[in-house]
């Protein structure tokens, strides 16, 4: 046994061990000047385990290997006029709400773990941030690189880091992630490495990786892939960091499980973009929200909370809601994006009657008796020639910056609105998570960036529809917006299909 | 058909179903292997195959590359095994694990006393030596019982003539049943052993407090036994469940021990004294007698449980909240085939928990 190789934790310790230094001549508190102002109590970085051992040398190795499969497929794809042989138009859609609500998080992921990899005393945590920042930027630009082959094809791509700072739904995720990145070094790892990456990851990327392998996109499947192949090491520094916070400092107990309800909620609310592009923007279903929410969410929300109550650690109060949520979620966000189809960089449409009995099917207690009354009118009003589109500005959560569209579960038709005062002023929220969020931190909320509070300060290019839209958000106005039906993307679509319908093909090949 | 997969650096092994994933039979039978997601795609349960044939199943080309595939690395969560498989796992050996070999002995019966109703002390004569470390178990083969069947060491590693075990009559167990209605001093069985990472930690400076229940008491007491011998200094506290005065087996042996040694306390705990027993020690669960015996507060310990899983599952819960984690918490967890395998999705929290 003496003569045993070095194991990979022992070639880590070795390879990290010099970085931990001892400071002579400064203080500790100098150095490390975030590590102690939130109230987490550190008293031995020593026992912080690695949560994975990779060499930088081996980590280059790794990822240059992936970088060449991947590329080699985005090729493929471009060549073979990949754009063409998805199920449908309209499920590019679902690719540019990707592109500009998702991928710039990546980015702030990359910023927001560089930015935390340094307040850290402990080297461990510190090469493990650093390690997790570089996968970030490394998935923000092969996202880009995937989806750009559609920004050749279709409308709505070309403004997407211009429009993540200003369009009004994406101030969601914008806001959500800006949240977190102000926040202190360890509310961050809760927010972002557990929460969203540990917790929450399998109900974003999942989803959107099937519903791609389902629609015919290689390119974002292949992106999927190879960005879950760095997720081990996202989500195993989630766990780490939340274990060794938890085992450090008994006071650290009340401070972790606040911040846990915070930010499984916050995470939560963002997602409801992901139950939207489930239910009603992949031509090709996988399964519904609802399916996909028990299995990613409940079931595995329910053991892990089931080991984390050992900590005195408990299920957050706003999960009941989430869960009660489920049957409704999806059919409200999407009413939404219907209503301000005109204020949207991508296309909305209603469903087809194949798609509505699809709907019926897997929300049963819901579906009918909500949602297709309202759809039924809003298809008729647009045979009429009359396709509804909300003539005003709605009102927002302050916490997650959602219209106010969310109802009460007692009472699905009657929306769900709380309020506080600060300050002298009015509040309002969608939620009990989202307000409770506001009440402990008033300070910070009170500072939103909210789109429609913008518009009406006239922050936001002018008074007039065309100024905002057109002029501030850079929408391309009547075709990157506006009903799926009627739209560039539908003609240009239809004229490639049309051109060379398959049996011409095969006549031909003949 | 099953296969067994042995496990490096520590040697356990695991028995594969067919179609089963190793990942999925190992932490079923108590062998915690790294892993995150489960089903291919992250890469965390990566191992190196060193001898066999597997399926990779549906690792992703990008958490499993093709120059790993040529290395022989496999992902635990997907691969099936094809034969008899040894694996390489990033998983750590402990430095106070010594490693002896697992031999085969024969044993043969030199005395059987009822320890209490339901558990019986089964002593052999073994036919050459065995070394061990104390709370390590051995397999035993039984004549007409299909499958070995493991039971914990009790006595101590310097006493290496002999086996000594404690039997608890599992209803309808075919094992322990034999035992209890068959077995006759004289009889020779087959042994093999010793197995287990259930060991004490002598390099940690630690105290040590043991929690054992039922038939649990064999582990704890020959590590008890072993260190006492060896005039460890550390404070150690034994703490023994049972359910009344006449399950409370060995009390006079540690009463004893409590006497003769400064730096051991004995706290035995009834959770259902009966009116004759006149208990005046404590009632309630041995969790709740260590919360009172350590006011709540565990830390600067190394635990030690060996028992049924609900006790052990109790104990981890009362320790933890005192304080005391997984890396300070050590556990033989006695399964009998009702406890089956656990059913519910299991999170990637802890390792040995």
């Amino acid at each position: 046994m003496s003569n045993r190789k070095l194991n990979l934790k022992d070639k880590y310790r070795l390879l990290t061990r010099d970085l931990e230094w001892e400071y002579s001549y400064r203080d500790y508190e100098e150095i490390f000047k975030q590590e102690s102002f939130e109230g987490i109590k550190i008293t031995d970085w020593s026992k912080w385990e690695d949560p994975f051992r990779l060499t930088m040398d081996s980590y280059w190795k790794y990822q240059a290997e992936k970088e060449k499969k991947l590329y080699a497929i985005f090729d493929a794809f471009a060549q073979n006029n990949g754009q063409q042989n998805v199920t449908d138009a309209r499920y590019v859609n679902a690719i540019k709400l990707f592109l500009t609500g998702v991928s710039p998080l990546e980015y702030q992921a990359y910023n927001g773990f560089a930015h935390v990899g340094r307040q850290f005393g402990g080297v461990g945590a510190r090469v493990a941030c650093q390690m997790q920042s570089l996968d970030e930027l490394r998935h923000v630009q092969t996202q880009i690189h995937a989806m750009s082959h559609y920004n050749k094809h279709f409308d709505g791509f070309q403004e997407f880091p211009h429009m993540h700072d200003r369009v009004w739904y994406l101030s969601v995720p914008k806001s959500f992630f800006d949240d977190a990145r102000s926040a202190g070094p360890f509310e961050f790892m809760v927010a972002i490495g557990f929460s969203f990456e540990y917790v929450l990851t399998n109900l974003l990327f999942v989803p959107f990786m099937s519903g791609a392998a389902y629609n015919g996109d290689m390119a974002t499947v292949t992106f999927g892939f190879s960005a879950q192949s760095d997720e081990a090491r996202h989500m195993t520094l989630g766990l780490e960091i939340i274990k060794f916070m938890l085992e450090q400092h008994e006071d650290n107990v009340p401070i972790v499980q606040r911040w846990i309800n915070k930010w499984l909620w916050r995470g939560y609310r963002v997602l409801t973009l992901v139950a939207m592009m489930m239910d009603y923007m992949l031509p090709n279903k996988v399964m519904s929200w609802q399916e996909s929410f028990e299995v990613y969410f409940e079931e595995a929300a329910t053991s892990l909370f089931k080991d984390l109550a050992r900590y005195g650690i408990e299920m957050p109060a706003y999960a009941a809601t989430a869960i009660e949520e489920k049957e409704h979620l999806s059919h409200q966000a999407w009413s939404i994006f219907y209503n301000y189809g005109h204020a949207a960089a991508f296309h909305t449409w209603m469903p087809t009657d194949q798609e509505m009995d699809w709907l019926s099917e897997k929300y049963p207690n819901t579906f009918d008796k909500y949602y297709r009354p309202r759809y039924e009118k809003w298809r008729e009003m647009e045979e009429a020639g009359e396709r509804y589109y909300n003539p005003t500005l709605p009102m927002l959560c302050q916490t997650c910056q959602i219209p106010m569209g969310f109802t009460d579960m007692e009472n699905p038709t009657l929306t769900s609105y709380r309020q506080s005062e600060y300050d002298g002023e009015r509040y309002n929220f969608c939620s009990d998570g989202c307000k409770d969020i506001f009440d402990h931190e008033p300070e910070k909320y009170v500072q939103s960036w909210l789109p429609v509070h913008q518009i009406y300060q006239g922050n936001c290019g002018g008074a007039e529809m065309e100024d905002v839209l057109g002029e501030y958000y850079r929408i391309n106005l009547g075709v990157d917006n506006l009903d799926f039906h009627g739209s560039p993307d539908e003609e240009r679509w239809n004229a490639w299909h049309n051109l060379q319908p398959a049996e011409d093909k095969l006549k031909e090949a003949s | 058909m099953t296969y067994e997969v042995t496990v490096e650096p520590t040697g356990d092994v695991v028995e594969v179903e067919e179609g089963q994933t190793i990942l999925d039979a190992s932490l079923r039978q108590g062998v915690w292997l790294p892993f995150a997601c489960g089903h291919g795609t992250c890469a965390t349960c990566k191992c190196q195959l060193l001898e066999g044939d597997v399926d990779l199943g549906n690792a992703s080309p990008f958490a499993l590359m093709d120059m790993e595939r040529d290395e022989g690395k496999i992902l635990a969560c997907c691969a099936i095994p094809e034969s008899d498989l040894v694996i390489e796992a990033d998983i750590d050996v402990d430095e106070d694990f010594l490693g002896y070999p697992i031999e085969d002995f024969e044993a043969t019966v030199v005395a059987i006393d009822d320890l209490s109703p339901t558990i019986k002390g089964i002593r052999f004569e073994l036919d050459h030596s065995m070394q061990f470390q104390a709370g390590q178990y051995i397999n035993l083969d039984m004549p007409g019982v299909e499958g070995a069947r493991a039971f914990s060491i009790a006595n101590k590693p310097s006493d290496d003539s002999i086996l000594e075990l404690h039997v608890r009559r599992v209803p309808d167990g075919a094992g322990t049943g034999y035992i209890h209605e068959q077995l006759q001093v004289g009889d020779t069985l087959q042994v093999s052993g010793p197995y287990g990472q259930f060991f004490t930690r002598k390099s940690a400076p630690e105290d040590l407090i043991f929690i054992a229940g039922g038939s649990g008491l064999s582990s704890p007491q020959s590590m008890v036994l072993d260190l006492l011998e060896h005039g460890d200094t550390r404070k150690i506290t034994l703490l023994q469940g049972a359910r009344n005065l006449s399950e409370l087996y060995n009390r006079e042996l540690f009463e004893q021990l409590a006497e003769e040694h400064d730096n051991f306390t004995y706290v035995p705990a009834l959770d259902a004294p009966l009116p004759e027993d006149n208990w005046e020690g404590f009632s309630g669960y041995v969790h709740e007698a260590a919360i009172d015996h350590f006011d709540g507060r565990f830390e600067g310990h190394k635990a030690y449980l060996c028992g049924p899983p609900p006790m052990i599952d109790a104990a981890i819960t009362a320790l933890m909240q005192g304080r005391l984690f997984e890396r300070d918490i050590y556990m033989e967890r006695f399964l009998t085939a009702a406890d089956g395998a656990e059913g519910a999705t299991k999170s990637a929290l802890f390792k040995k928990i």
